[in-house]
């Protein structure tokens, strides 16, 4: 007979460490990411009902429950680049003979490729509502 | 032995945690402010969106905003739960998870031909 031995653990295990804490809140980014998601497919549906019903939902996110749950989007987005790039050198080796990266680079050039992505997307959007606007 | 989902599971969650990292701000913050951005004439504005989600290439990046952070997103609450000691038998969990963010894309990729 198998008699597997089962290492105890508390359920409140994150609660006493802070870098485990960290990782809670890591992980926990996707709640309001899923939420962004979801509110996204709503408006791809909205937009498929006709013009009266996209803009009946574009009127809706002005609602404070919406700006609420953009807020902690946005934060959950943030914090989400941040830790996710955090990671990257780790799982990014580039260490040959012929090419030698050092790690702190490879999170360095990540960086700023996502501010820029990131940036990049915003001002674009800008752009094009304002060119469709006409002024 | 039988094979484990775990590798497309990662992938997935994978490119939709560097979408996220990449674009993930950005989106959010564009669609916070869209309901402004849009004020002046939201008609042009609805008219430039379906322009976008006319185009093929348009579809398919729509589709990346929303099919890849609902399997990240999906996948992380799914260990999440582990985490947390909140006990659930493995299989109904993942064909709620996995076969949730699987569904959603559909229904996504669906809307996104009709238009």
């Amino acid at each position: 007979m198998r008699k597997p031995y089962v290492q105890r653990q508390r359920a409140d295990w994150w609660l006493r460490n802070p870098a485990y804490r960290r990782y809670m809140l890591r992980e926990a980014t996707a709640l309001p990411l899923l939420l962004y998601a979801l509110l996204l497919m709503s408006g791809l549906y909205q937009f498929t009902r006709g013009e009266a019903a996209f803009l009946a939902w574009l009127a809706l996110l002005r609602s404070p429950w919406l700006l609420a749950l953009h807020g902690l989007a946005l934060a959950a987005a943030q914090y989400h680049a941040v830790t996710w790039i955090a990671l990257v050198p780790k799982i990014l080796v580039i260490d040959s003979d012929r090419l030698r990266v050092s790690p702190a680079t490879v999170q360095r050039v990540h960086q700023l490729g996502a501010v820029t992505c990131n940036a990049g997307l915003l001002v674009l959007a800008l752009l094009l509502l304002r060119a469709a606007g006409g002024y | 032995m039988r094979r484990s989902h775990e590798p497309i599971a990662w992938s997935l969650f994978g490119a939709g945690g560097m979408l996220l990292a990449f674009f993930g701000p950005g989106l959010v913050l564009t669609t916070a402010l869209l309901p402004w951005l849009a004020a002046g004439d939201p008609q042009a504005a609805h008219a430039a969106i379906g322009a976008l989600l006319a185009h093929p290439l348009g579809k398919v990046l729509v589709l990346a905003c929303i099919a890849l952070p609902l399997f990240h997103t999906l996948h992380r609450i799914y260990h999440g739960l582990h985490d947390l000691h909140l006990q659930a038998p493995r299989l109904p969990m993942q064909l709620l998870c996995y076969g949730g963010a699987t569904l959603l894309s559909a229904i996504s990729a669906w809307w996104l031909l009709l238009v």
